[in-house]
């Protein structure tokens, strides 16, 4: 008898707002003010989010407006006195390719959003309501439904320990999050090195490789540059999630560092003749030799000595 | 029987991973705040103090760790919203902060935007970074003590509009004490520590647009960055250097090296997004940089001759870096199953720079030698994917790219008339292909499949990746309250058809779990294991005898795992019990000792020292947080970190015994309206 009474009521009030609306539902369109009826939580509270701009409007044609314009005309859902299996759009049920296309009818034009089609997530069907919660979203900014560096340990367990070693970026202490890095919605193929493909790494505005947004003392340009840094990047001698090595280096001191690469074998470096091997002067037996940047200060580029003596 | 909202957020919070035991996670107040002038606000923040016990190495837990004792606010978090998204001035406010007033770690976000006219974005950080300079021998190497600072401010006019307007600013700054090291009065003069006071500073300055038309999306930008840096260097007191066996001294030195220049940036963007069958999305920019720069030194003191020096050194000069970058994406869908897309890209670096060079020595000018340089990378890339969903339970993905890369470089030098100048040029090309596959046999469980195979023929360095192959598996079950995932992946790399050159392999394998039950209880738990092994090639002088042959060995084996409890005591407290341990174990040795001779290596005891570096970081955590009253908690807190190496990098040096423990409380209010 209740349930009765509950639907009628339902039907009364989409009959009232339909009138108030001065037309008749649209294809099945009913309005939210019948969602509020078995749904006051999620409705009343609603106004915080983002996506309320779309009923405030009062512009947007109903299929682009409040509950419906998201889940699909609500008449039927109505008739059916409820049931998920009934919502058009219902986005539990849904396959990750229609989460996408929903979601993408009204957000596909945001440059970061531009190579989302492509990107490693959406091939691996991580779509955006893996990670977004528009109802019970715990960061209202980007409605993500956990923390961000939670949402993406979620999946990448490896890197969560890679954010647990002694040096790292200040991730899981908040001051740098992952998308200061990494564009989860995909980025266009990397140019600025080759080798392996970085995983969705977003450059910055004017193109530079991600670290250098931040790090700009270590950008230029110099007028000697260290073309390690330059041709293959950062990740040359540093491992930029976290290492068990001071500032991050792939090596426990800088000498084997620099000593794999300075060791004058095959094809490479500048010349195409091996990268040039250190100064016969230089006695590695000798501590005062054991430590290459305590002379070569400006490792990352120097204006005053072409070999980063000053 | 119903729940506080708030209390079901802190719940869900503390069910994830949570490394740092303060902020309290969780920190909204009732949901429903309260309405006043066609706004409602709600509004939340945490209050309170930390405590520190350190012993042992306290600069590396400053490193490492970095929290101090003090009163700050954890955390706070306001938002007013208008009731009807009508609001004259604005439709929504959000502010939250973090740790700000004495964490080492400070940010604050802040949106306020109206539906209808505009949209501003704030975001603001610190980060307060020392360096104990571990990588020295027998200096200390570069140690810094600095508080950086960020500070991004984007404003978009007509945020809904088919044409927006956008305007941003950021700013970047590090400054605070540093030390860092030089050498005097020649090539084999003895290395001094000096000091300097870091102050860098970029500034940038961006307008543009964004305009739709005919289903595209314009998008252009225009861009302006100033960029100095003015260190000043010194000498505290007269040193006889970090040789005792040196003659050479340094009584006063004087350094200051302003460095300073614009760098103009465009943006060009157009994209459409899926049509019928097909999206396209061009992109172009272009960036110029140039820096004017200046290095005085004047030095005084004594060479390894025993001679009185009085040096000062003039360099000036610039330096440009004009980067161009452009590419275009085209994406095809056929049917609704299969997606094809191709990225075309190219990459355009010249790096040129020259710097005139005068040294004063004793009074007379001894040099004046003009140097230049310039150094290009042009890379083109293009890379085709294909990805088709064969059915609702298997799909799969494969691509094949090509880079070729120019590298192009001049060196010179002028001294007097004479001159000077060696030009190389080399080109290399990478192949790569990639495949992966992803299957879902049934809904909770899905299987994640890939590898990439990639070739290059001519590699910048000998540690870059030539022949490399990388495999990767995931899969996770992720059911109502359960989600269990493992996950491997190994990343091979040959670089050269002798292992003599370069080797490497890395693989991770990791399992984790995460439960979250009824009534509050919760627990999530992982293990990780991160192996690398690396030989490289070593040629380098040993008692002026050159020596071939040798090996750089690097072998790491870490263990990782961490673990997470949470439960609710009469709906009235929540517990948290969290630890978290990183071990390397190394190739097995506990002490930086000799080697066997039949491993692979070198008979240098420096580089048998560094083959290796074991050691454990770990931090167990226990947090607790009582409901005071319906707006009310009281948290409280203890984190304990521990550090321990045995090793010593380099061997008996003075990095070694960088061991610490630190004991950390916290107790706080968190208060909601």
């Amino acid at each position: 008898m209740t349930r009765v009474l509950a639907w009628s009521l339902t039907l009364a009030l989409s009959a009232v707002a339909a009138a108030q609306q001065n037309q008749a539902p649209k294809d099945g369109y009913v309005g939210g003010n019948v969602c509020r009826t078995c749904h006051p939580d999620v409705v009343l509270n609603f106004y915080r989010n983002a996506h309320y701009k779309s009923v405030a409007s009062g512009k947007e044609p109903p299929e682009r407006t409040g509950c419906e314009g998201c889940h699909g005309p609500g008449k039927g859902h109505v008739d059916a006195r409820g049931g998920r299996t009934t919502i058009p759009r219902a986005f539990s049920l849904m396959s990750p390719a229609r989460v996408l296309d929903t979601c993408l009818a009204c957000h596909s034009k945001d440059l970061s959003r531009s190579e989302i089609r492509r990107s490693p997530h959406t091939q691996s069907e991580v779509v955006c309501s893996t990670c977004h919660s528009i109802h019970k979203p715990q960061t209202p900014k980007l409605l993500l439904a956990k923390a961000q560096k939670d949402l993406c340990y979620g999946c990448h367990n490896n890197v969560r320990s890679q954010f647990a070693m002694p040096f790292k970026h200040r991730v899981n202490e908040g001051a740098i999050q992952c998308t200061d890095c990494h564009n989860p919605h995909g980025a266009p193929a990397t140019s600025w090195r080759t080798g392996i493909h970085p995983r969705m790494v977003a450059t910055s505005a004017d193109g530079e490789q991600p670290c250098l947004r931040c790090h700009t003392d270590k950008r230029g340009p110099f007028a000697f540059e260290h073309p390690a840094l330059r041709v293959d990047g950062c990740e040359s001698c540093h491992s930029p999630h976290g290492s068990t090595n001071p500032r991050m280096l792939k090596r426990p001191v800088v000498m084997t560092l620099c000593l794999e690469c300075h060791n004058g074998t095959g094809s490479f470096g500048r010349q195409g003749d091996g990268v040039t091997i250190q100064s016969s002067s230089h006695n590695v037996a000798d501590p005062r030799y054991q430590n290459c940047t305590a002379c070569h200060i400006r490792i990352h580029g120097s204006n005053s000595d072409q070999r980063f003596l000053r | 029987m119903r729940r506080s909202p708030a209390l079901l957020i802190l719940i869900a919070a503390a069910a994830s991973a949570q490394p740092t035991v303060a902020p309290s996670p969780g920190s909204v107040g009732t949901v429903r705040g309260k309405d006043s002038g066609g706004y409602n606000f709600t509004n939340s923040f945490e209050a309170g103090a930390r405590g520190l016990s350190t012993s042992g190495n306290e600069l590396r837990y400053r490193s490492d760790v970095n929290f101090r004792s003090g009163v700050r606010l954890f955390g706070s978090r306001l938002a007013i919203h208008s009731k009807e998204g009508h609001g004259k001035w604005f439709d929504e406010i959000s502010l939250s902060t973090q740790g700000l007033g004495n964490d080492p770690y400070q940010f604050s976000s802040l949106r306020v935007q109206h539906n209808r006219w505009y949209r501003y974005d704030m975001l603001w950080r610190i980060n307060d970074y020392v360096n104990p300079g571990l990588t020295g021998g027998l200096l200390p190497g570069h140690v810094l003590n600095t508080r950086r600072q960020w500070q991004d401010h984007d404003f978009v006019f007509l945020p809904g509009a088919p044409i927006k307007f956008l305007a941003g600013y950021s700013r970047n700054s590090q400054d605070g004490p540093a030390l860092s090291t030089g050498q005097f009065f020649d090539s084999r003069g003895d290395e001094f520590a000096h000091f300097g006071n870091i102050g860098r500073r970029q500034s940038e300055y961006r307008a543009g647009f964004e305009a739709n038309a005919a289903g595209f999306k314009l998008i252009v930008l225009r861009g302006w960055q100033r960029y100095n840096e003015d260190t000043a260097t010194g000498l505290s007191q007269a040193s006889p250097g970090a040789n005792p066996n040196d003659r050479t001294t340094l009584t006063s030195l004087r350094i200051t090296e302003p460095y300073e220049g614009d760098t103009p940036f465009w943006r060009v963007n157009l994209l459409n997004e899926k049509k019928s069958w097909y999206a396209v999305n061009a992109r172009f920019s272009y960036a110029g940089g140039k820096r004017n720069f200046l290095f005085d030194e004047t030095a005084l003191g004594t060479d390894r001759l025993g001679n009185n020096r009085n040096r000062q050194i003039v360099i000036a000069g610039d330096a440009r870096r004009p980067l161009t970058t452009g590419g275009l994406t085209f994406s095809l869908f056929p049917t609704q199953k299969l997606i094809l897309t191709n990225h075309a890209s190219f990459h355009q670096i010249r790096m040129s720079g020259d710097s005139s060079y005068r040294e004063v020595n004793n009074g007379s000018l001894l040099s004046g030698i003009f140097r230049f340089n310039t150094l290009s990378v042009r890379t083109f890339t293009n890379s085709s994917d294909a990805s088709y969903r064969a059915a609702r339970w298997l799909s799969a993905f494969a691509g094949f790219r090509i880079s070729s890369r120019r590298t192009q470089s001049i060196e010179g030098e002028r001294f007097g008339a004479d001159i000077e100048q060696f030009r190389y040029s080399q080109s290399n090309r990478l192949n790569a292909g990639t495949f992966g596959v992803r299957l879902t046999p049934m809904r909770p469980l899905s299987v994640v499949l890939d590898t990439e195979i990639g070739r290059q023929d001519r590699p910048f360095l000998p540690t870059s990746q030539k022949d490399y192959h990388i495999a990767g598996g995931r899969v996770q079950y992720k059911a109502k309250s359960v989600t269990v995932s493992a996950a491997s992946r190994a990343n091979y790399n040959f670089n050269s058809g002798s292992l003599f050159t370069h080797s490497s392999r890395n693989r991770s394998q990791s399992v984790d779990v995460s439960w979250a039950g009824k009534s509050g209880l919760s627990a999530d738990a992982g293990y990780n294991h991160l192996h690398a092994d690396a030989l490289t090639g070593l040629a380098y002088f040993a008692s002026f005898n050159l020596i071939t042959g040798d090996q750089s060995v690097y072998v790491s084996n870490i263990h990782s795992i961490f673990g997470h409890v949470n439960f609710s005591i009469a709906k009235r407290a929540d517990l948290t019990f969290g630890w978290t341990r990183a071990q390397d174990t190394g190739d097995g040795r506990s002490r930086a000792t000799a080697v066997s001779t039949s491993r692979p290596g070198t008979a240098l005891p420096i580089l048998q020292s560094v083959q290796t570096y074991p050691m454990l970081y770990q931090s167990p955590l226990a947090r607790v947080s009582v409901r005071l009253h319906s707006r009310v908690r009281w948290n409280g807190g203890y984190q304990y970190y521990h550090f321990s190496e045995d090793f010593g990098v380099p061997a008996g040096g003075p990095t070694a015994s960088q061991g610490y423990n630190a004991h950390t409380l916290y107790t706080s209010i968190l208060w909601s309206f």
